[in-house]
């Protein structure tokens, strides 16, 4: 009977337990596609406008650029929507793309090793063709030196890498035609640029000499790849390829083409012919200090920046014998009062150049372009200006522009502009209309947190703003008591159409009050408060994704000379609970440009991101506090009894409290004698894991210093790449019940830490996981693995007595074959069943504490995974799910009972079968239906937080890299709620049909019974 | 019985049905050796009974075995309801057991009536008998109880009553 009851619970939730329906997709959860922040400065690289023309002769644009999270992307630039994006993958960064009618091509690795051709409107990868392996790369400084793409006009790309070969490839096919490579390929000759014309293949590089650079061209046929002459031009470039340019223009059948470069301030020039015979010549107007790329080399346009910052448009003339400078932008000189000029170059429909030049004027506090368009009024030039109204304060800087111009009529000429800014965002302004913002610093979040929202009642009344008196409460109630009414009716309305708050619904309020940031019945909508690399902070409503507000750290004094801001951690220091409105602290290192690093606080109302110091104003930066003039150490937040505050480390080991009021500094020292602590200390590459405690006195700083009092005793060379602290949970049961009744007490020491090494420099080289005591610095679980290629890449998730890591071992044999392999390891005390030592609240001092028995067991993983988390319930009582990142871009939940050690390896027994123990199987079941991500591809994911919501059957889980993915799980299903399909209206049919039947029945009862007294 | 007697006593003085004589039969004041005779056996009769009510428990044990047996090891209705019964019966029977072996109290020779059956020094064998029989039953619902997994003998079933405090350390992790 028993046996059987069992098998019936266990066919539960074995069978679709939780199954994840296509109807839920974007409901529970969201998906946010990013592409990365688009690279700046680099032509080859930055956001630039591409018109494709279509089948039926119409034409649509996109925005192509590749980004520093290594994604080639299309965006429309309608509405900002990614068109596609091409994921590089790690190693192979991509250096140069260019695109030409319906194909992009770029080149990535190293030196250039992988040509890709996609197509431009879709993105789909047309052909890849490795040209040399990355090993046979050349590592020039930038990586990009020595590598170029040029299309010619018919279908063929010419890709120069390595600096030294080049290779005609047909676009259709990607059959490669012919490659020529130097015979000199020492690293004083290197090419840069590939120029193809209809009468050779000019390669340009500069020949390193004596303090300078030597120009160096040679010229192939293009029909064979055969040298036709190579020369040195008699120059000398100081600043090396970045003072080098091509300017070619299409003149019949063939093309005009010269050489520009920059010496001494010079600009010097020398026509492309096949002989290479010229002799360079100067314009001798002016001295320069810069030359700008346009993108434009193609239709003969530069822009060269004068000595005193005023820049001049250059153009190849039409005879192709020299250059003219055809305009000159009115104060673009370097003044006070703007910032220094950004140059880019668009087309119109018509393939019309134009030029624009965009800078920040600082009295007007506005953005300015003016865009030329040099083919109008007559050939004479036309200059159109406006300003964009451009948010400094909440976008930072720009740090790039592309435009796109349309010539509506004779003197009226649009624009539109692609601003990429320094914290990540891309904007695209239609004239001084802003038309949209993606924010893709949100591509590299480096913290995050959920911070849970207030009820409503909360929110609304100001609650909690002091405690308010009797009478004031009194009235107050009585005030609130007016809404009875409405309540009732509302009740009753609700118990009637069973119109009650679902859990597989948005979380999002529907009603009008979407304004109004309130907890939902659930507690499933929470704030995400994300820092990124790019110094700015978001809020993000957990519920749909949407930015809620934004800020950006300010630089502080560093703002003079510039720098940036990494966040390091996050601490929520006050919640909901604390009946205020939450805040959280980021602990930031800032690093200026001119070299000093101080470590600054961020504290933040988590609801609006308003400053809580409220030394910032909210249409300002936001202002830090610097609390370490020097590097962190460390940081934590210690939750004692009655406050919360964050305890950091300088390199002295001095403990600084924030926030620094009487009742934290007092709480800090109270716990002085019971602190203890481990910091990785020693040189990177061979870091230890050393204990620390406090000495008892304040040193003559005013501060406690922290002093060692044990190191981890590790091999030689090996190294701690991560510490792995379980998260701040609570723990429903302190033991695993067994079939026979019988307990195995969990090992719950506080004071472990998992800790993943590697000792790469050994003979064989490997990894481990360690558990740690971080009080007496034991060991109580070793394990080593292998390291795969010399790298070490064990992922690890630790939570109440549960580690599990992964790892991948290539080792094969008999009996064993190549594969990802998962270990869950389970720490029980003492030495078996019923063996108590009570481990939670036990001294890590006592002989005890290391009584500990391991169950572990290793299974055969379904694949590669980026990052791991367990979920998180606010009790603790729900079984816990394992949520993993793939390689392939799926998120998926792993049910903990599939990583059981105790798994019988054989038909588990009738006990075990109460347990709920399933037969050992070497492979977990890779089982689709598990999937969180539906079809979504959520790549390159870092992290995975979790987070309880109000229900104890329900976790939050966010994961984010490139891409931004949130859902809900419930491992346990929703237990406790009413299920879906309950048939409320049935329910309560039934009782108002008795309630009638008893309101019918009971006269006539009464008057039975009434005449049977009578008559009997 | 205290009470029919009482109550015999209160309805002495009415008349008597019709047809029935209302002079009772005198009898010599000493009771002739026949009475004696029947109340002797009629003293053995009761003693013999109380010990047939003191081990019967003990006889419709293997019948209620034979339920149990059938009534399966599952936590449901039905073997729920016999465990029940066996549980509480036991119980039942102790708290009545005075009042039940009040009839197969001995009446000593020369009185009418018992003078305390529903003391409980009377038939204390009978009595020590009944409760052990009684205490075999309990053990048989005990057994069921625990062969059904519903007995707190495991530690974990006292795990969720376990409390931790403290550590004296405190770590920052």
């Amino acid at each position: 009977m028993l046996r059987l009851l069992s098998l019936w619970l266990m066919s539960l939730a074995i069978l679709p337990a939780f199954a994840i329906h296509a109807s839920e997709a974007g409901v529970v959860d969201w998906y946010k596609p990013l592409i990365g922040d688009a690279l700046t400065g680099n032509p080859n690289l930055s956001p630039v406008f591409h018109r494709i023309t279509e089948d039926n002769g119409k034409t649509r644009s996109l925005v192509l650029t590749a980004t520093s999270s290594n994604v080639l992307s299309g965006l429309h630039p309608e509405n900002g929507s990614i068109a596609w994006r091409y994921l590089f993958e790690d190693g192979n960064r991509v250096l140069a793309f260019k695109k030409h009618k319906n194909w992009v091509a770029a080149v990535s690795g190293v030196g250039g090793a992988t040509v890709r051709v996609l197509d431009v409107s879709t993105g789909h990868l047309l052909h890849e063709r490795h040209l040399h392996k990355p090993e046979a790369g050349r590592l020039l400084e930038p990586d990009s030196t020595g590598v170029a793409l040029a299309f010619d006009s018919g279908s063929h790309v010419y890709a120069l890498t390595n600096g030294h070969t080049v290779r005609k490839i047909e676009v259709s096919t990607g059959k490669i035609i012919w490659g020529w490579t130097a015979p000199d390929q020492t690293s004083l000759n290197v090419y840069s640029t590939v120029l193809p014309t209809s009468s050779a293949i000019y390669l340009i590089g500069l020949a390193k000499s004596f303090a300078s650079y030597t120009l160096h061209i040679t010229s192939l046929s293009p029909v064979d790849g055969s040298l036709l002459s190579s020369v040195d031009v008699p120059s000398s470039i100081e600043h090396g390829p970045a003072s080098l340019f091509v300017l070619s223009k299409p003149v019949g059948e063939s093309e005009h083409a010269r050489i520009l470069w920059l010496e001494s301030n010079q600009i010097r020039s020398v026509k492309l012919m096949s002989g290479l015979n010229e002799t360079p010549t100067a314009i001798k107007a002016a001295t320069y200090r810069e030359l700008v790329d346009l993108g434009l080399g193609d239709h003969g346009l530069l822009v060269a920046v004068k000595d005193d910052g005023s820049g001049q448009v250059i153009k190849l003339n039409d005879e192709g014998t020299g250059l003219k400078i055809i305009w000159e932008f009115a104060d673009s000189a370097d003044s006070t009062q703007h910032t220094a000029s950004m140059y880019t170059g668009g087309l119109d429909k018509a393939g019309h150049p134009y030029i624009g030049r965009v800078f920040w004027s600082r009295y007007y506090k506005k953005a300015s372009a003016h865009i030329l368009a040099p083919h109008l009024a007559e050939g004479k030039g036309l200059v159109t200006g406006y300003t964009l109204p451009f948010e400094t304060a909440v976008h930072g800087i720009i740090g790039n522009v592309a435009i796109d111009a349309v010539n509506l009529e004779e003197f009226r000429v649009l624009a539109r502009v692609v601003i990429t800014t320094t914290t990540g965002a891309i904007q695209l302004w239609q004239q001084d209309q802003l038309q949209w913002t993606r924010e893709e610093g949100l591509a590299d979040i480096r913290v995050a947190e959920f911070v849970e929202l207030p009820e409503r009642k909360l929110a609304e009344t100001g609650l909690g703003e002091g405690h308010e008196t009797f009478t004031g409460r009194v009235r107050r109630q009585i005030s609130e008591a007016r809404d009875f009414p409405h309540y009732a009716l509302h009740f009753a309305k609700r118990f009637v159409t069973g119109s009650y708050d679902s859990v597989s619904s948005s979380a999002m309020p529907t009603t009008s009050d979407v304004a109004s940031l309130s907890r939902d019945t659930f507690g499933f909508r929470k704030i995400l408060v994300a820092a990124t690399a790019r110094g700015k902070v978001y809020g993000i409503d957990s519920a749909n994704g949407e930015i809620l507000w934004s800020r950006v750290f300010g630089l502080g004094w560093a703002a003079e000379v510039g720098g940036h801001v990494l966040p390091l951690k996050i601490y929520t220091t006050r919640t909901v609970m604390d009946e205020e409105t939450p805040q959280v602290v980021i602990v930031t290192q800032r690093k200026a440009n001119n070299g000093l690093l101080d470590t600054v606080l961020f504290h933040i109302d988590a609801l609006t991101g308003e400053d809580s110091t409220g030394k910032s104003r909210s249409s300002d930066v936001l202002q830090g506090i610097d609390i370490i003039a020097g590097a962190l150490v460390e940081a934590y937040l210690v939750r004692d009894e009655a406050t919360k505050f964050v305890l950091l480390f300088d390199e002295f080991l001095q403990a600084h409290v924030y926030p620094d009021t009487a009742e934290n500094t007092a709480s800090f020292a109270k716990l002085i004698p019971s602190l203890h602590f481990a910091l990785r200390t020693g040189q990177v590459g061979s870091l230890r894991l050393t204990g620390h405690r406090f000495g008892l006195q304040k040193e003559f700083t005013g501060k406690y210093i922290a002093h060692p009092t044990w190191t981890a005793s590790l091999a030689e060379g090996e190294d701690i790449q991560a510490i792995i602290a379980r998260p701040h949970e609570p723990v429903a049961s302190l033991g695993k019940v067994l079939g026979n009744r019988t307990t195995m007490y969990k090992y719950l020491n506080p004071n472990v830490v998992a800790v993943v090494t590697s000792s790469l420099k050994a003979p064989t080289p490997s990894c481990a996981i360690y558990l740690m005591d971080v009080v007496k610095g034991s060991i109580i679980y070793h394990s080593v693995l292998p390291a795969v290629s010399g790298a070490c890449d064990v992922k690890a998730a630790f939570t109440d007595n549960w580690l599990v890591y992964h790892y991948y071992d290539e080792d094969f044999g008999v009996d064993q074959a190549k594969s990802y392999r998962v270990v869950s390891v389970e720490f029980y005390e003492g030495t078996g069943i019923d063996d108590k030592i009570s481990s939670s609240d036990l001294s890590s001092h006592s002989n005890a504490s290391t009584s500990v028995h391991v169950l572990e067991q290793t299974y055969v993983f379904p694949r590669g995974i980026s990052t791991m988390a367990t979920t998180m319930t606010k009790f603790g009582i729900t079984s816990k799910d394992l949520i993993v990142a793939g390689e392939n871009g799926i998120i998926q939940s792993f049910p903990r009972r599939f990583f059981d050690p105790r798994r019988p390896k054989r038909k588990p027994t009738n006990e075990e079968l109460e347990e709920w123990l399933i037969q050992y199987d070497p492979v977990i079941p890779d089982d689709p239906k598990r999937v969180l991500s539906h079809t979504y591809q959520v790549a390159n994911v870092r992290a995975i937080i979790t987070s309880p919501a109000l229900l104890e059957s329900t976790s939050l889980v966010f994961a984010h890299g490139l891409d931004l993915f949130s859902t809900r799980v419930t491992p346990s299903n929703t237990f406790d709620v009413l299920s879906e399909n309950f048939n409320k209206a049935q329910l309560v049919l039934t009782i108002s049909g008795l309630a009638l039947a008893i309101l019918i029945t009971k006269p006539m009862v009464r008057n039975k019974r009434l005449r049977e007294r009578w008559y009997n | 019985m205290q009470e029919s007697i009482q109550s015999a006593h209160r309805w002495r003085h009415l008349p008597p049905p019709p047809g029935f004589s209302n002079t009772p039969v005198r009898h010599a004041s000493a009771p002739s050796k026949a009475s004696t005779a029947v109340s002797a056996n009629y003293e053995t009769l009761k003693d013999k009974r109380a010990w047939d009510f003191a081990i019967s428990p003990a006889k419709s044990l293997p019948m209620q075995a034979f339920m149990l047996y059938m009534s399966g090891g599952g936590v449901q209705i039905f073997s729920m309801g016999i465990v029940f019964m066996l549980l509480l019966s036991p119980f039942k029977n102790l708290a009545g057991v005075n009042s039940a072996f009040a009839p197969f109290a001995p009446v000593p020779t020369g009185k009418k009536a018992a003078p305390n059956p529903g003391a409980l020094t009377t038939l204390v064998l009978q009595k020590v008998v009944y409760l052990l029989c009684n205490l075999l039953t309990l053990a048989l619902g005990l057994w069921k109880c625990h062969s059904m997994g519903l007995l707190p003998t495991g530690t974990g079933d006292w795990l969720a009553f376990e409390t931790r405090s403290q550590p004296p350390e405190f770590v920052l992790l």
